[in-house]
């Protein structure tokens, strides 16, 4: 008859699994705790808390009609906010739901192993979205706690305490490394998706906007932001002649400038004539959530898939291409060129049209221009020069303005950046008769010396003027190099402004924290292409150079699965390997033992019987010792250091190196 | 899969092995060959989920969507191996089983030693549905198992197969070898009610001697199925756990003579039983006692060695075997 064990044991052993439980459950939703509504977390945080006070307080669990009502009411609220349970956030709150309710009902083993397998669904869910290798190091992070959880939770007997449980994890996650990259290359990629993605609301996507309203670029210009990285195949450009042309604006209501419909597509550029040398390179574009390509000032119609150009020899991605990844191209640019683009009358009067009412004091500062008749070159030098005569600024914090803020900022405040300067001009142009538009896009960009790259941020951010000319076509005009020469001179806002804010914080300015973040940035680049941008095209540029070139795409994939396989088995066969070394290794109690065995052996050869089964080794000696009075020394040192290595509590090293050599050098003789 | 066809699977399985391994000795290292290794249910449920990620990564075209999926892949590889590994090489030894009374449950002992560097963890044995353990075997240590069979009749009881199981780490597979160990523990006959005073000693010849009753405490026995409830001793239960009875030196008592042919009116199993309380309760008196049973007969003695003989008598009392 046994009594059963304690109930308070049962109790504490239930409470630490549950504790465990908690903290990886809790762990895996971390990364979503952003994205939920903040009833869900609560939800989930009143769960455990209830469950551990079930536990704790021996209080009766929630009744089944609860928790089912519960469990309606959470997923009807879920679909209410969602409306959908379909794609990555509703689906992501709906499981963190679940997992609430499974911990509040979770009594044991099972229930806890099926937390577990939620809390990985939960990281992965994070991983379908998130990007940056920052992120990925956090999400590792979560895996192998949720793989402690793993091992912790699917014991049966007590729990083990954390170090060894979070080495074994460790240990067992690095074995899976090599078969992880195997398959990440190898495994067959698709190059479309197989189920209709529903968008993700990505809030607040920064970058260019559809309109300039001198006023609001302040705060991009302010962003440190990354809008793409571009890297010159062919010596670059200098920073004067890297303007990456982004939409352009034509329909201006006398405060704000819009973009134009759809004009015109691939046909202006026929009528582009392209000079000197061509610049090659590649833009590796940040996610933006709009179809917007950038380029230098001319480019080439694109050759790449997926890209073409626009209206206003904008590159665009094609409608299809889902926003919201990254983009990796190739383009060529001539930046001396010329955009005959003819324009029909109508056209003409639309790249001319203002608002009757607006900018009085501008049409009358350009009119007084118009009296001797210029040409349209001289009339594009007469603004210019106007603008460097008088006394204007170029801040990044200027005054707001009022009714017509062209006349304001021209006669009145002075003070403005790119935008109020590119609107003003374009105005004055359009006053004149000339047609002219509004050009936005980036200036410049920062070199990043370790990657060979140059970074564009969103603080490069720029807008210029283009004016048709009927001979030359359109003519890019940058009135900011009049007023800040620097700015377009230097490609960048630093040492533009004297004394004044400048993008980027304090710690930007520091060399070697600039240096570092090259650094950091060039490693983000490359897993950005090698990891991240790791899709069909790199898988295929891969294998063709390890001779997958020509075969037909059922041959490709039955030979990577293949690979899969092989990688597989080439996997196991390391794991085993390793584990049988590891199982191999004898403790030193028993290699004590084999050199006793050894000693023992010795003496057997000059006929000392050997040890009986009942006989301990000290009985033993001594009867060798009879046997043997020459090596009596020898043979009781031997004991005393097989003793001590072999039975002594904390038995060091030294006795089993000493047993060793004693063992080595014993060759007794015959008495 | 219905619990009886799974069963069914199971009991071809094992006859399965048990053509292909033999017969084991008393101590078994276990080999490569004999350990065999499948998923869990909650590791198909895990591979379903993997399933379920590989397509959400193809669909989303994410890349650490993919790492991730590939990661689990890689990790239940590994976790495969480490399981497997977790019994290879691990020693079973079969320490043996003390004799039970028929009724009680017989507990085999089965000892699981460990004689390599890394721990092992989460053995189980596993005997028809029951499970002893699971234990942490450490580097070098030795830890021992019971597997309770419940036994119905006097005679040999037989483990003829159990399962060394391991679900460790994860729980996503379940490595298990059978092991087919000629062991037995020995069953003694159901001792009869109480009551039936023992028999005079008329037959012996031996003088009578003045009864000096139960003063003389001479030690303790574990306490057997009928045992006067008055003579267990309480105060040791309440130390360690385990029923004892105190017996008292009677040397001084009348010995008797358990005979078979002194019960005509019983059937042969309730003689049996019969003799069996009767040794029980001269032992407990600590009168010695003589045994006569077809097929044996035992001399007058004492002590438990002189008991043990007497009931192991009784178990196999024609039963053919030894």
């Amino acid at each position: 008859m046994k009594l059963s064990a304690p109930a308070t044991a049962t109790l504490s052993a239930e409470v630490s699994r549950l504790h465990w439980t908690a903290a990886i459950v809790l762990g895996a939703t971390l990364p979503h705790w952003p994205t939920l509504p903040t009833w869900v977390p609560v939800l989930l945080a009143v769960a455990i808390a209830w469950r551990l006070v079930v536990a704790t307080r021996a209080w009766p669990m929630p009744i089944r009609t609860l928790r089912l009502l519960l469990a309606l009411v959470a997923f009807g609220v879920v679909l209410v906010t969602y409306r959908t349970i379909n794609g990555v956030e509703a689906g992501s709150a709906l499981l963190v739901v679940m997992m609430a309710l499974k911990f509040l009902e979770s009594r044991g083993y099972r229930d806890q192993l099926v937390l577990i397998m939620i809390s990985y669904f939960l990281l992965f869910a994070t991983l379908l979205t998130a990007r940056g290798p920052l992120t990925a190091a956090y999400l590792l992070f979560l895996i192998w706690v949720t793989t402690i959880g793993l091992l912790q939770l699917s014991r049966r007997g007590p729990l083990l305490g954390l170090r060894p449980t979070a080495e074994l994890a460790g240990r067992v996650l690095l074995q899976s490394l090599p078969l992880m990259v195997a398959l990440f290359v190898l495994f067959p990629r698709l190059p479309g998706p197989l189920w209709a993605v529903p968008g993700t609301s990505t809030s607040a996507t920064s970058g260019l906007g559809d309109t300039v309203n001198p006023g609001d670029i302040t705060s991009l210009a302010l962003s440190d932001e990354i809008a793409f990285r571009a890297q010159f195949l062919s010596r670059p450009p200098p920073a004067r002649d890297r303007y990456w042309r982004g939409p352009t604006m034509t329909n201006f209501d006398g405060r704000t400038w819009s973009m134009s419909g759809e004009r015109r597509g691939e046909r202006v550029a026929a009528s582009t004539e392209y000079l000197g040398a061509p610049t090659e390179y590649r833009v590796m574009l940040e996610t933006s959530g709009r179809n917007w390509a950038f380029a230098l000032d001319m480019p080439k119609p694109p050759e790449q898939r997926g890209l073409r150009m626009g209206s206003d020899y904008q590159l665009r991605t094609f409608p299809g291409t889902p926003r919201g990844t990254q983009l990796d191209y190739r383009v060529v640019s001539y930046t001396s060129y010329r955009a005959l683009e003819p324009l029909s009358p109508a056209e003409q009067r639309l790249f001319t049209r203002l608002p009757p009412e607006s900018s009085p004091r501008t049409r009358e500062l350009v009119r007084g221009w118009l009296t001797d008749d210029p040409t349209p070159e001289q009339l594009i030098e007469r603004g210019m020069d106007w603008l460097r005569s008088q006394p204007f600024f170029y801040t990044l914090s200027p005054p707001a303005l009022g009714e017509q803020p062209v006349d304001e900022f021209l006669f009145d405040t002075r003070e403005g950046f790119c935008e109020h300067y590119a609107s003003a001009f374009t105005v004055m142009m359009r006053a004149a008769g000339l047609p002219a538009r509004i050009v936005t896009g980036y200036q410049g960009g920062e070199l990043n010396g370790v990657g060979g790259y140059f970074i564009i941020r969103q603080s490069d951010a720029h807008a210029w003027t283009e004016v048709w000319l009927a001979d030359k076509g359109w003519v890019r005009v940058d009135p900011v190099s009049a007023v800040a020469p620097y700015r377009v001179a230097l490609g960048s806002w630093r040492g533009a402004l004297e004394g004044e804010r400048v993008p980027g914080t304090v710690l930007g300015r520091i060399e070697w924290v600039r240096r570092a973040l090259f650094v950091w940035d060039a490693a983000a680049t490359y897993w950005n292409e090698w990891v991240i941008g790791y899709g069909p095209e790199l898988q295929r540029a891969l294998l063709d150079l390890i001779g997958f070139d020509g075969l037909p795409r059922a041959e490709r994939w039955s030979k990577l699965l293949l690979l899969c396989v092989g990688a597989t088995l080439a996997g196991s066969l390391l794991v085993t390997l390793q584990l049988a070394w590891r199982r191999r290794r004898r403790t030193a109690i028993d290699e004590a033992a084999r050199e006793f065995a050894t000693f023992a052996k010795r003496l057997a050869r000059i006929d000392v019987a050997p040890r009986a089964a009942a006989e301990g080794p000290v009985a033993y000696a001594t009867r060798a010792q009879a046997r043997v009075p020459r090596a009596a020394t020898e043979i009781r040192a031997i004991v005393a250091a097989y003793l001590r290595a072999r039975y002594e509590r904390d038995a060091d090293s030294a006795a089993l190196a000493e047993l060793r050599a004693r063992v080595a050098s014993f060759r007794p003789a015959r008495a | 899969m219905p619990l009886a066809a799974a069963r069914r699977l199971e009991g071809w399985a094992a006859s399965w092995a048990r053509r292909r391994q033999g017969a084991d000795p008393h101590a078994v290292v276990l080999k490569r060959s004999r350990v065999y290794i499948l998923p869990t249910r909650f590791g198909v449920v895990f591979a379903a989920m993997m399933f379920a990620m590989l397509l959400g990564s193809l669909n989303y075209g994410a890349s650490l969507g993919f790492m991730l999926t590939f990661l689990l892949a890689g990790l239940a590889l590994v976790l495969m191996h480490h399981c497997h590994g977790n019994l290879l090489g691990a020693e079973i030894k079969l320490i043996g089983a003390h004799p039970v009374f028929a009724g009680q449950r017989a507990e085999f002992r089965i000892a699981v030693r460990n004689d390599t560097a890394a721990p092992r963890y989460e053995i189980e044995l596993s005997h028809d549905r029951h499970s002893a353990g699971p234990v942490d075997v450490a580097p070098g240590a030795e830890v021992s198992l019971r597997i309770a069979v419940p036994t119905e009749r006097r005679g040999w009881v037989a483990l003829e197969r159990f399962a060394v199981v391991t679900r460790h780490p994860g729980g996503l597979f379940r490595a298990w070898t059978w092991v087919h160990m000629n062991a037995r523990c020995l069953v003694y006959p159901q001792p009869a009610r109480p009551g039936r005073p023992l028999p005079e000693s008329a037959g012996l010849g031996l003088g009578g001697r003045p009864d000096r009753g139960d003063s003389d405490f001479a030690g303790l026995r574990a306490a057997a199925p009928g045992d006067p409830p008055q003579r267990i001793a309480w105060k040791a239960f309440a130390r360690n756990d385990t029923l004892l009875l105190k017996q008292f030196a009677g040397g001084d008592r009348e010995p008797c003579e358990l005979d078979w042919d002194a019960l005509p009116e019983l059937a042969a199993e309730a003689r049996l039983a019969q003799l069996t309380r009767w040794c029980l309760d001269a032992a407990a008196e600590a009168r010695s006692f003589a045994l006569k049973i077809p097929g044996a007969v035992l001399p007058l003695g004492a002590g438990p060695q002189h008991l043990a003989a007497c009931l192991e008598a009784l178990a196999l009392c024609e039963t053919g075997e030894r």
